[in-house]
């Protein structure tokens, strides 16, 4: 198991486990300590098509508002447990996941930019428009879901819990993934996606592939962001969205898993921060976008690769 | 299996890409065992065919037979799991990972996980291919140098490992020894027909040189305009006045 | 017959005139991919700032037509500054990059207009108004003034790639951009002349529809998931491949809308886009190899 956690991971998920335990935690807090990591999930999820592979996805939020809206449905008609919620979310985003991924596979590397933005603003007019599932308003009000029948997630607490259970598991499933033979294969295709071919590579069947598992952690992360916030709107399907998921991998350290946790967990509470200058909002994203790219290519944690400790973006 | 020892055969290979006529109606035929070469001046369509031999390219017309099998119109990846590599005659690596995992990612698709749901978790154990042929190269000092920081020459040895390392019969080399020194060349060539001979290896080569040409071939044919106009043992090769008027024109010797 | 000439024939001239504006976008878009290899995120903002930049200079000089030609130059000026600041360091970097700045682009571009004239629908009124009665109708003469002036523009272009030495160069070059290194022109400045004047013609197409359309600052936004469509299903190894796709989808939109709310063309059209990549997945002109 040393390959997919190491000791700083046990440590550092330990260290998470007990914050809810420090003084100053409140329930706004806690809330806040969930949507850091769940979104620091999202972008580690995001991080194996953008930083192994070299693919950039501009949709990936719908995947994310779609596991919302399957988790908000099944709530609003009263089928309250977790597993149930999360069970249809995978069927939804896997089937939807199935279609962008093909479409976006089949032509060379920038047509999958392309076609994961277009599929997304399809997703998203079709949500905001169609009534049945609440137009722009979405679904709202709806109850906590239950772990099992009796337990309800309805407290900051028990949503906090639940997100680290869920973080845990996409992180070891994400290190499973990049060193492993599947996860030598993605970084091969980064750098040279023809040589991938002449060695014997299916390639579209590999970025098919790493694009489900993606969109499926992503989608699952969505389903659980009703129980915290007891809505699913069509705002989650934004392309800006897309394009904050985007500033949280590069923040972090494109090509290291971790570094987007963090990168996720500093965008939330930067946001927290800077939103009450909303009307300035979209003009700082998208300079932070421009400046992370022209100055902080490596992100963050990218620094640690000039400093010279170790390798990052190879296959161990 | 090789019909008659026929590991490949080319048979009336046109290609144009639209208005543009790259090859005509050429034939060929590799035996096992064989190094057969393709020269010709510059232009004259040698790496179109290499392309079309490997699949990046369909043929106008005609057809490729490798190991009895029709593979024309078959993708790269399903032409090189059938056992035919092929190496660039602009170096294409993986540029941002070590040497040593230049040669893995190639040996391992042809571990037993490969393409399966297990290659989601496991990591085959390749070393025991790439290791032995970094070190036929003499690149197992390189091993974690990212493949970007080569010299040249060591770039070039490193597209050979890559491609050998998918365990091909039939290996194509689209002019191997491109930009490397005089000594280097000829290190190259000898180094070349060693493994070729050690491995059991089919070769087929393009090149310019012509000290390397009628050094190692057994068998070179000559393209002019995409068309064959000449094909022979080296020495019947060197002496078609076909040849020499179109080709080497009284240069080198 | 009534029907057709009342209302299809209208509706066609009109699909005819946004998909040459789409044609305009889509083959900047294929120029600026094949010769600076950068997906230009930021194109539909370009041709949203051509329509504000008329609205600033009319605000100046009340006449429309002194802002068809400055509007354009100040949008290629803009161009410009930003290749030559934004891109240029991005050559040599994987394309990832390239993306993400451009789409950074498109998002600065987008809310700073919306500070500076606010979220509101503006108008830009035509330099000219009555219609011509044709085949039994009344066309607005400004409609007939767009159409001259697209077949103008398509025109030109034309003339551009395929008289000119510099066209045809840019053309080759959108093939293979390596070959610019040996015919010894100043690479550079041909990447920021093509940006740059990309960006005009953007410019060029926001301004002369704004009359048509209205202008606000999202306008780019739905024209340039047109343009992605256009440039998917044209494949972007081929100009004349972009600007037949254009035309052909300029034409399902505008006949659409005839039937359908704009949410339904949307899907429709992102019908037509799934069913062409079925069928044929390199699109109307795909070639094999390069760029697809």
């Amino acid at each position: 198991m040393s390959r997919a956690l190491g000791w700083r991971a046990i440590l550092a998920f330990a260290a998470l486990a007990a914050v809810p335990l420090l003084p100053f935690m409140s329930k706004f807090y806690l809330l806040l300590a969930f949507d850091a990591l769940l979104f620091g999930a999202v972008a580690m999820s995001l991080d194996l098509l953008m930083g192994y592979t070299g693919l950039v996805s501009f949709g990936h939020a719908a995947f994310f508002g779609l596991g919302a809206y399957a988790t908000a449905a099944l709530l609003e008609r009263g089928v309250t447990s977790l597993w149930a919620c999360l069970g249809l979310a995978v069927v939804v985003v896997g089937l939807y996941a199935l279609a962008v991924s093909y479409f976006s596979t089949v032509r060379r590397g920038i047509y999958f930019a392309l076609l994961t933005l277009i599929f997304a603003e399809v997703v998203f007019t079709f949500f905001r428009y169609t009534q049945t599932f609440g137009g722009s308003d979405g679904i709202q009000g709806v109850p906590p879901p239950e772990l099992i029948p009796g337990v309800a997630i309805d407290s900051p607490l028990r949503n906090y819990y639940v997100v680290v259970a869920f973080l845990f598991l996409a992180y070891v499933t994400c290190r499973m993934l990049v060193t492993s033979h599947f996860g030598r294969v993605l970084v091969a295709i980064r750098e040279n996606e023809d040589r991938a071919r002449f060695l014997g590579y299916n390639v579209q069947r590999y970025k098919m592939a790493v694009c489900m598992i993606s969109a499926l952690l992503t989608g699952l992360g969505g389903a659980l962001y009703p129980g915290r916030s007891a809505f699913a709107t069509p705002d989650l399907m934004l392309w800006t969205v897309s394009g904050e998921l985007i500033i949280m991998v590069m923040i972090g350290g494109i090509g290291t898993l971790t570094g987007p946790i963090l990168g996720g967990a500093f965008f939330i509470l930067l946001q927290e921060k800077v939103s009450s200058y909303v009307d300035w909002y979209f003009i700082v994203i998208g300079l932070v976008l421009v400046f992370i790219v022209l100055f902080m290519p490596k992100g963050l944690l990218g620094f640690r690769k000039m400093l010279g400790f170790g390798q990052w973006r190879t296959t161990a | 299996m090789a019909h008659d020892g026929v590991v490949l055969e080319v048979d009336g290979v046109s290609k144009h890409f639209g208005a543009l006529v790259a090859l005509t109606r050429v034939s060929l035929a590799v035996t096992a065992g064989q190094v057969f070469s393709v020269i010709g001046p510059n232009g004259a369509g040698k790496s179109t065919l290499f392309n079309v031999i490997a699949g990046l390219h369909e043929p106008t017309a005609g057809r490729v037979v490798f190991r009895g099998e029709v593979i024309t119109g078959l993708p790269p990846e399903q032409i090189n799991r059938r056992g035919l590599a092929k190496t660039f005659q602009i170096t294409n690596l993986f540029p941002e990972i070590s040497v040593l995992d230049n040669v893995r990612v190639a040996a391992q698709s042809r571990a037993p996980e490969s393409g399966r749901p297990a290659s989601l978790w496991r990591r085959p154990d390749v070393d025991g291919v790439a290791l032995p042929l970094l070190e036929a190269f003499g690149l197992a000092g390189r091993r974690d140098e990212l493949a970007e920081n080569l010299s040249h020459g060591e770039q070039r040895y490193l597209e050979i490992c890559v491609a050998l390392a998918t365990a091909p019969t039939l290996l194509l080399l689209d002019e191997p020894t491109a930009g490397m020194t005089p000594g280097e060349t000829r290190d190259a060539t000898a180094l070349i027909r060693t493994i070729a001979l050690e491995r059991q290896l089919t070769v087929l080569l393009i090149e310019h040189d012509m000290s390397v040409v009628m050094g190692i071939s057994d068998r070179v044919a000559v393209l002019h305009f995409g068309e064959k106009i000449a094909e022979g043992t080296p020495e019947q090769i060197r002496h078609d006045p076909g040849v020499i008027d179109a080709y080497l024109g009284g240069a080198d010797d | 017959m009534d029907y057709l000439l009342a209302v299809l024939l209208p509706q066609l001239l009109h699909g005819l005139v946004f998909g040459a504006a789409l044609g305009l976008l889509a083959l900047g878009l294929t120029v600026i991919f094949g010769l600076l290899g950068v997906m230009n995120f930021a194109h539909g903002e370009l041709y949203m700032l051509g329509a504000y930049a008329g609205v600033a200079v009319i605000a100046v000089t009340q006449s429309f037509w002194v802002a068809l030609i400055v509007a354009p130059l100040l949008v290629g000026v803009v161009g410009a500054v930003t290749e030559m600041v934004a891109l240029r360091p991005l050559y040599r970097r994987e394309p990832l990059y390239g993306l993400i700045l451009t789409f950074g682009l498109a998002l600065v571009f987008r809310e700073a207009v919306r500070q500076i004239w606010g979220g509101d629908m503006r108008r830009i009124l035509p330099p000219f108004t009555g219609s011509t009665p044709l085949l039994g109708m009344s066309y607005p003469n400004y409609r007939l003034f767009l159409l001259a002036a697209a077949s103008a523009l398509l025109l030109a272009i034309w003339l551009f790639f395929t008289r000119t030495r510099a066209g045809i160069v840019v053309r080759a070059a959108v093939q293979d951009a390596e070959m610019l290194d040996g015919l010894g022109v100043n690479v550079r400045r041909v990447f920021t002349l093509t940006f740059a004047a990309s960006g005009a013609l953007a410019a060029l197409a926001g301004l002369l529809l704004a009359p048509v359309f209205t202008v606000y600052p999202q306008m780019g936004v739905e024209f340039i998931l047109l343009a992605f469509i256009v440039v998917i299903l044209g494949g972007m190894g081929s100009l004349g491949g972009s600007v037949v796709a254009a035309f052909v989808i300029g034409i399902a939109q505008s006949l659409f809308a005839l039937w359908m709310n704009p949410q339904r063309v949307a899907i429709a059209i992102f019908g037509i886009m799934i069913v062409v990549l079925i069928v044929r997945p390199r699109g109307f002109f795909g070639r094999e190899g390069v760029l697809e």
